[in-house]
């Protein structure tokens, strides 16, 4: 794994896609005919190839608010632009990992992953070897027959892992992907993932109750505060990647992530 | 070896049972009426399995079955789909399903006996119905409950309403529908043999019962409630087997 | 928004009210013989002769004795035997094969055997209701009773509790429910196959009402039967879901 410049992927592709600009965003829900505010005022801009992290207390929208971006809510105002075309509906172009893996029970690894690529006009060799690639991407050969429930949580979510990257979208959506998972698992799929980040490139934004895991893989970090959810303060990680978790500038970020989190 | 002998001890008691109906049975001429012996039972069992009369009888019910029980499933999950999918079939077709629903089985036969007759048309109708109700009504449970969150990868993937209808909703719903057949099977066979019990024409075992209750021949009605019980027992082992491999996928703790 | 609920609560009338429609419609037009199709303010007029001549009810009361009867005899010992199954593993060590096995009997097989044993008179009916009756509470008797969880018993024991306050204030409403359940099942099951048995071999009672009916073509009353068979049935099942709910607040479903 070699280093990569910190702004490298900005110049080295032009009109790179995968530029999100979120503007005035809102949301409310309506119970009982009274609005409960979710969302309020969010304005974001996201380069092509970066990777945000979002943190903020439980309540604060964040997961709503990749709900939108994905385009499994509509009904929002104010901007959600994706290269300049509006979000309305889900699209290949956007990818979401969800936190509890949600993998089929009743397919096979394999036919969970290639299941992305249903409606991809590829012929069928090409399908599976793309799908061959991808299982080799997350660490998961042999597996390939299993089913979800004879994987570890771990191995699921990397199986869910693959199959949204398997159709190259634009923005890949990490809903507090290894929440799910015990400590050990974490650490290890957090270094996965740089891994495979670094290897993709795609836009990514990821969703974390861990401050650790947004500031170890980030290179922006946001917090978010509660009712209304909206954005509070933006932290930039300016570290090459790999990172060293035990860094002090790196737990110089903590501490005030961990400020402005919990202090007021 | 004391895994024989604790399964063993379940077999006290029946042999027991089977000990004081032989016994019964030679005391004098009402016993031997009331408790056929075993002896009986044996020879009636030689000679229908030689004269073909078991067989055909059996077949003809199980043939019965089938039919129904095909016809049953295909038109219940058929409408337990719709009925789970489109609000506005729910609405309009859910209510008279409800309230026909309330009508016991057994209280149509007389009606269709009326309808359409005595013959395999009626019965084959009476058996179809009953396998009906349960399938549409496990049908729409299991595609009415379907997981938020599995549809909600439908919709990331960008699926298609029929490729949603194939890999999502229907292998979640199959769960379900498997335990609607396995009600349906055996509403099916009991009410098969009702219904041969009632319109007393054509081959069946329970023709073959009510032809022994006219002649007082108890050793035949043994052998058939037997064959019935035995039959009954096999079919829904048999399908429990099957379901069981088909949704292997499952994780059954 | 209140008359759009009251709106939308109304279509759920529009099917069973088309059907009525229909049925009506078609059988003025005589399409089909009087015989086989009568206008339902006829089947309504029928209804009316009958419940004024005080022939429905009798009817009614002959089935309804025979079922309160049978169900109390098999319910009660379904529930003591299901007690003791549970509570007692040699009890279910010798008797539980033997119980399983019965069960799978379906009761309707069993009408022919028991009109020969015991002729169509009022022991025989109540016998194979009494039959129905009792494996359904026995099994949920003894499910309910083993569902007890292990740490009720520890706390009692922790809190020292005696056996009667124990049995009385955490055991019973504890087991209550899938007991209760068995009763609802095991209830419906029953008025179903006394009215079957009724249409088979009686001389009293609504099944034979049914029957003797039928055969005189008079399928207005058929109709009237087989409509208050299913009001019956209904009644029986609702009230006993009502009293479950009542009693099972606690429970969180």
């Amino acid at each position: 794994m070699n280093a990569i410049a910190q702004h490298a992927p900005l110049h080295s592709t032009p009109l790179q896609s995968g530029a999100l600009h979120i503007r005035g965003l809102s949301k409310a829900y309506r119970i009982e005919s009274h609005p409960l505010p979710v969302l309020h005022n969010i304005n974001l801009d996201v380069r092509p190839g970066e990777f945000v992290s979002i943190v903020g207390a439980s309540g604060c929208g964040k997961s709503t608010l990749l709900r939108l971006i994905v385009g499994l809510e509509a009904d929002y105002e104010g901007d959600i632009l994706l290269d300049g075309k509006r979000v309305v509906a889900t699209s290949l172009e956007r990818g979401i990992v969800f936190q509890d893996h949600r993998l089929f029970p009743w397919m096979t690894l394999s036919q969970n992953i290639a299941l992305a690529l249903k409606n991809h006009p590829l012929s069928a060799a090409e399908k599976n070897r793309l799908v061959a690639e991808h299982i080799a991407l997350v660490n998961l050969e042999g597996f390939e027959n299993a089913y979800p429930h004879q994987l570890s949580g771990g191995m699921a979510q990397r199986a869910a892992i693959a199959r949204a990257l398997i159709n190259k979208p634009k923005v890949l959506l990490l809903d507090e992907p290894l929440g799910a998972l015990d400590a050990l698992t974490r650490v290890r799929l957090q270094h996965e993932l740089q891994r495979i980040w670094v290897q993709q490139r795609c836009t990514v934004i990821m969703v974390t109750h861990d401050i650790e895991e947004a500031l170890y893989l980030g290179d922006r970090v946001i917090v978010m505060d509660a009712h209304p959810g909206r954005i509070k303060h933006e932290i930039n990680v300016d570290l090459p990647h790999p990172r060293d978790r035990s860094s002090s500038v790196l737990q110089g970020y903590k501490e005030q992530l961990l400020e402005e989190l919990v202090g007021h | 070896m004391s895994r024989l002998y604790a399964n063993s001890r379940g077999l006290l008691l029946p042999l027991l049972l089977i000990g004081a109906w032989e016994y019964l049975s030679r005391q004098g001429a009402a016993g031997a009426y009331a408790f056929v012996p075993l002896s009986a039972i044996g020879s009636a069992l030689i000679e229908l399995l030689v004269n073909g009369e078991l067989l055909v009888n059996l077949l003809a019910s199980l043939a019965r079955t089938s039919t129904g029980l095909a016809l049953g499933i295909f038109f219940g999950v058929l409408l337990g789909v719709l009925m789970a999918l489109s609000a506005v079939a729910n609405r309009l077709i859910g209510p008279l399903f409800h309230s026909i629903r309330q009508v016991p089985m057994l209280g149509w036969i007389p009606l269709i006996a009326m309808w359409f007759g005595n013959g395999e048309f009626s019965k084959v109708l009476i058996v179809s119905l009953a396998a009906f109700y349960p399938m549409v009504l496990n049908t729409y449970q299991g595609f009415s409950h379907i997981e938020q969150r599995y549809r909600e990868v439908g919709q990331v993937l960008v699926l298609s309403r029929w490729q949603r209808f194939r890999h999502v909703l229907l292998p979640a719903a199959l769960p379900s529908i498997a335990t609607g057949v396995l009600h349906a099977l055996a509403f099916a066979w009991v009410t098969a043999v009702g219904s041969e019990l009632f319109l007393s024409s054509g081959a069946g075992l329970g023709n073959l019962m009510m032809n022994a209750e006219a002649g007082s021949r108890m050793e035949v009605i043994v052998l058939s409630v037997l064959c019935i019980g035995l039959c009954g027992y096999l079919m829904t082992l048999l399908f429990t087997l099957l379901s069981r491999h088909l949704l292997r996928w499952r994780n059954t703790r | 928004m209140r008359t759009q609920r009251l709106l939308s609560s109304l279509t759920w009338l529009i099917s069973p009210t088309a059907l009525l429609l229909i049925w009506a419609v078609v059988a003025e037009a005589g399409i089909f013989p009087r015989n086989l199709l009568v206008p339902p303010t006829q089947v309504w007029r029928t209804f009316e002769d009958l419940s004024a001549s005080g022939e429905l009810l009798e009817h009614l009361l002959n089935s309804l004795s025979r079922l309160g009867l049978g169900f109390a005899i098999g319910s009660l010992s379904g529930l003591a035997f299901g007690v003791f199954m549970a509570l007692s593993k040699n009890v279910e060590i010798y008797c539980s094969p033997l119980f399983h096995t019965l069960r799978q009997i379906p009761s309707i097989a069993l009408i022919p055997m028991f009109v020969l044993l015991f002729g169509i008179d009022e022991t025989f009916k109540i016998i194979i209701v009494a039959k129905t009756a009792f494996f359904p509470v026995a099994l949920a008797a003894s499910e309910g009773v083993k569902g007890i969880p292990r740490s009720y018993f520890e706390v009692a024991d922790v809190y020292r509790l005696r056996w009667p306050t124990f049995v009385r204030e955490i055991a019973l409403p504890a087991a209550a429910p899938p007991i209760i359940t068995g009763f609802r099942i095991s209830l419906t099951r029953a008025w179903v196959v006394l009215v079957a048995t009724e249409l088979l071999a009686a001389d009293s009672g609504l099944g034979q009402m049914i029957e003797m009916s039928r055969q005189m073509l008079r399928i207005d009353v058929v109709m009237v039967g087989v409509v208050v068979t299913g009001v019956i049935g209904f009644v029986l099942d609702f009230s006993f879901r009502q009293l479950e709910q009542r009693m099972f607040r606690w429970q969180t479903r």
